[in-house]
Parts: C-alpha cells; sequence; structure tokens
C-alpha cells in the first residue's frame, strides 16, 4: 500500500523529494530503535525532528548517511536509492563506493563539530572538495573562503580549530559540510554541546541557511528554533512518528497526550 | 688495595688512550641502532594495520605476531636468531647458512622492537576520535583518504613521544650485542680489558658514555614533545 501511494505522488509532481524514508528499522542488537519510520522531505524544506532523548532522533539522521546501517526500509536521496541497489528484482547493499559517492550529496554537522584538529580552518573546508571532488587546489580554495565567509568567519582560516571557540568551531564545521554543495543538508543537535551565550550564532548561520532555500533537516532540542524556522514537525516517541505537522499546529495544539506531556516538560 | 682498585675503576686516562677504539664501537651501536630502527618501524606499521583489520584472522595474525616479539626477551632472541635460525634455515634450503653477526643484530633487536612500535602505533591511532573520521565519511571520503589524511596524521603526533621513547630503549638494548661479537663499545671494552689486564678501568667509562648519549636522547625527546604539547599536537 506504502508503495503505490509512493508511486501516485511520483505521477502527480515531477520533483522528486530530496529525502524519502520509507518504513525505516533499525536495531542495536536486540534494542530496536526505529520501529517503521517513514517521512519525506521535500526541496527547500526545513524539517525539525523533536522528541526526548533515546527517542531514536539522532539514530534517524545517521541511517540516512549510512553512517550507521539501517536494518530494513528503504532511504532515496533525490530519487536515489541510498545503500542499496535493486538488480532483477532483488534488493542488495550497494558498493562503498556508492554509498562515499551519495554522501557527498548529503551535509551533515555534528554536535561534537569534529573539526579535524591538525588542519586549519580553511584546510578543514578545502579538505573534501578537493580531495573528494576533484578541485584543483586552487578552485577549491574559492570555495571555501566562499563559505567561510557565508559563516563570518574569513579572517580565522588560518587558525588551528583548538583556537577558536565552540560556536565558531561549529560554523567552520557548517561550512565545510556547505562546501560539498550537498542536496540536503542534516544537523544533529548542532548546539547541543555549546554553552547557551554561543548557541545563538549557530542558530542564526543555520537560519540564514533556511532563508536561502536549503533543504534541511534538523534534530534539535532548542523549541524556539523547531518553531520559528521549520516548515514541518516531526515529534518522534519510542522509535515511532507520533505527530507530525506545520509546527504552528504541532506547537499550539499537539494531539497526542505524549506530544504535550513532552512539551510541556521542555517548554517549562 | 681495594682503594687502589677503585682508583684504577674510575681512571679515565684510559679511555682517553683508547678513545679511537672506543668511539669506532659507540659508531657501531648508532649504525645497529639505526638499521634497527627502521627495521621495527617499518614491520611494525603493517603489522599494526593488520590488528586493526576488520577481517578477524588478519586482527589474529597481527595480534599474534605483536604479543610474540613483545614476550620473547630481547637477549634471548638475539641468541636464537644467530645461532639457531641459520641452522634452521640451512636445513631448509639445504645449503649451509651463516649470519654476520652485525645482519643478527639488525634483525633480533628490529623484529623484536617492532612488537613494541606495533603497540605504540595501534594505541595511537586508538587515540583518534571516532567522530573524526565520521566527520570524513559523511563527506564522502573513501576509507584510505581518510586513514592518509586524517587517522594517520593525528595518530603520528599522539603516539611520537612514546615512539620516541621506543627508540631511546631500542639504543639501550644495543648494549646486548657484543655478546654475539658484533664489534660495539661494550666489545671494545671487554677486548681492551682484557689485553691491557687491567681488571675494571673501562667499564665505568663505557657506563658514562651510554648515560652521556641516551640522556642526551630522553632530553631531546622530551624537549621536543614539550614542544609539541605547547602547540596543542600532542
Amino acid at each position: 500500500m506504502r508503495e503505490s501511494a509512493r508511486e501516485t505522488y511520483a505521477n502527480l509532481s515531477p520533483v522528486k523529494p530530496v529525502v524519502e524514508v520509507v518504513d525505516l528499522h533499525k536495531s542495536f542488537g536486540a534494542l530496536e530503535v526505529l520501529k517503521g519510520v517513514s517521512f519525506d522531505v521535500q526541496e527547500g524544506d526545513v524539517l525539525s525532528v523533536i522528541g526526548a532523548s533515546g527517542s531514536g532522533k539522532s539514530t534517524l539522521l545517521r541511517c540516512l548517511n549510512h553512517l550507521e546501517q539501517p536494518t530494513s526500509g528503504e532511504i532515496y536521496i533525490a530519487g536515489e536509492p541510498m545503500g542499496f541497489r535493486i538488480s532483477k528484482g532483488r534488493r542488495r547493499a550497494d558498493s562503498q563506493a556508492n554509498i562515499s559517492r551519495m554522501r557527498m550529496e548529503i551535509g551533515m554537522v555534528f554536535q561534537q563539530f569534529n573539526l579535524w584538529p591538525h588542519m586549519t580552518v580553511l584546510g578543514n573546508v578545502m579538505e573534501a572538495p578537493e580531495r573528494v571532488r576533484g578541485l584543483s587546489a586552487a578552485e577549491a580554495r574559492e570555495v571555501a573562503i566562499f563559505f567561510l565567509d557565508k559563516v563570518g568567519l574569513l579572517d580565522k582560516r588560518d587558525e588551528y580549530p583548538a583556537r577558536l571557540s565552540g560556536g565558531q568551531q561549529q560554523r567552520v564545521a557548517i561550512a565545510r559540510a556547505l562546501a560539498m554543495r550537498p542536496k540536503v543538508m542534516l544537523f544533529d543537535e548542532a548546539t547541543s554541546s555549546l554553552d547557551p551565550e554561543l548557541t545563538g550564532e549557530v542558530l542564526d548561520v543555520m537560519r540564514a541557511l533556511a532563508d536561502d532555500g536549503m533543504t534541511m533537516m534538523v534534530v534539535t532540542h532548542e523549541m524556539g528554533f523547531a518553531r520559528e524556522v521549520s516548515d514541518r514537525v516531526i515529534f518522534l516517541h519510542n522509535g515511532l512518528i507520533e505527530e507530525e505537522g506545520p509546527p504552528a499546529e504541532l506547537f499550539e495544539r499537539p494531539r497526542s497526550e505524549r506530544l504535550r506531556q513532552f512539551l510541556s516538560k521542555i517548554l517549562h | 688495595m681495594s682503594l687502589e682498585n677503585l682508583r684504577l675503576a674510575l681512571d679515565v686516562s684510559v679511555f682517553w688512550e683508547y678513545r679511537r677504539l672506543l668511539l669506532a664501537g659507540l659508531a657501531v651501536n648508532f649504525y645497529v641502532f639505526a638499521l634497527a630502527a627502521v627495521l621495527a618501524i617499518a614491520l611494525g606499521f603493517p603489522a599494526c594495520l593488520l590488528r586493526l583489520h576488520r577481517w578477524r584472522p588478519l586482527q589474529w595474525l597481527g595480534t599474534g605476531y605483536a604479543e610474540f616479539f613483545r614476550n620473547t626477551p630481547e637477549y634471548v632472541f638475539l641468541i636464537w636468531v644467530h645461532f639457531v635460525l641459520p641452522l634452521l634455515i640451512s636445513a631448509l634450503i639445504a645449503t649451509k647458512v651463516n649470519f654476520p653477526p652485525l645482519l643478527s643484530a639488525v634483525l633480533a633487536l628490529g623484529f623484536s622492537y617492532s612488537g613494541y612500535f606495533t603497540e605504540t602505533f595501534r594505541a595511537g591511532i586508538l587515540a583518534v576520535p571516532r567522530g573524526h573520521l565520521e566527520a570524513g565519511r559523511a563527506l564522502g571520503m573513501p576509507r584510505r583518504l581518510i586513514l592518509w589524511r586524517i587517522t594517520l596524521p593525528q595518530a603520528a603526533r599522539q603516539m611520537l613521544p612514546e615512539a620516541m621513547n621506543q627508540l631511546v630503549s631500542l639504543f639501550k638494548a644495543t648494549s646486548i650485542i657484543s655478546l654475539i661479537t658484533v664489534p660495539d663499545i661494550m666489545y671494545q671494552v671487554v677486548q681492551i680489558t682484557s689485553t691491557e689486564m687491567k681488571p675494571l678501568p673501562l667499564y665505568s667509562s663505557a657506563a658514562f658514555v651510554y648515560f652521556l648519549v641516551i640522556f642526551a636522547m630522553s632530553t631531546l625527546v622530551r624537549w621536543v614533545t614539550e614542544g609539541w604539547r605547547t602547540r596543542g599536537w600532542a
């Protein structure tokens, strides 16, 4: 039934969703973290994923670029299957090379920034465009400078990450992901390990990205951000989508008791 | 009488008299040290990659290798390489083989220390935070590129202090090679002592020379790694 719904949708709309997830399951040993999650993200949309810790938000995001391998289900990035191929009617795991190639289209920003400490800020941002996309050093440098300027850190290009504040490091990490010109950006609790006074600068960069029309999926505890910036919000509970909709609806008129409880806990 | 012996034992003038021979001996120590160090690193690095390989049997192979050499005393191994290994090879290829002492010394110390280097490299690689590798994977970097661009440069800085300590102790270990008649400094001392018929005069000098060299090396290690630390590298 799912299948036919998707086909109908595809026929109606000439534009494929940037991210499409169908019945995604993920288990770690006996523990089932995702229990059948389906949704899609249209081009230019910002989708926020909220939920208590342990609800599977980060795992969901990490499955999209195969940092975690889904147990079952399907993921499509711009219509192309992620991590599997169908040949002769059978599904089989895709090659590492193909998975790497598709990861280029999916930018990811981590809670812990994960900048490479032995490279300068510029080096961090240039690395993948030069060695993965295959740009010349000069071109990669140009791209890196463009995006460092965009996150307001051009003057820090020759510093090493250890010299930067957490907020600055995270902005560099965003520039690093953007420099690959991805089709979608994933933010995995990008502000959760920052001091409160530093979250603002990172959220501002994310807001500006959304305004530029970047397709984004944001796992966050920042309800203010989710409410103002998202086009849609998903509330994840125990590995399932408990409720989804436009932020105004979700935050003003939560239908499920669990979302009501979650919101009252987090907003008070 | 015992005071006279003590004076002789500490008499450095003999050292001056034989300085050329002794320095030639020290040069042999450095020579063996350098070759053994290159061998140890050249063997330790691939062994470490085996230990960290995804495929279990290769992991076991790497682990077995490292454990074997780490748990065999260098002295015993040196004797074994020099006297037993040539016999084994001779039996295998049915031709008589002999190892020159210098070759045995380099092989024995090189293999022995490759076990320690395997562990040092492994610790350095494992110390690189997982998130740094995930950032690379998320950007579409293939495994090999991540190894060369992200893991190894960071691991190198992480393990350099420890690797340099291993080198210092490798130099110390070269003091046993006189046992298989490699003409190192200890060998010269023993030779001179036996011809001069003075029981102890040169041992103190030899001890002092070793101390000077090793102290200089350790100081250099401390000095260099301190510099890295202040730059936030190690």
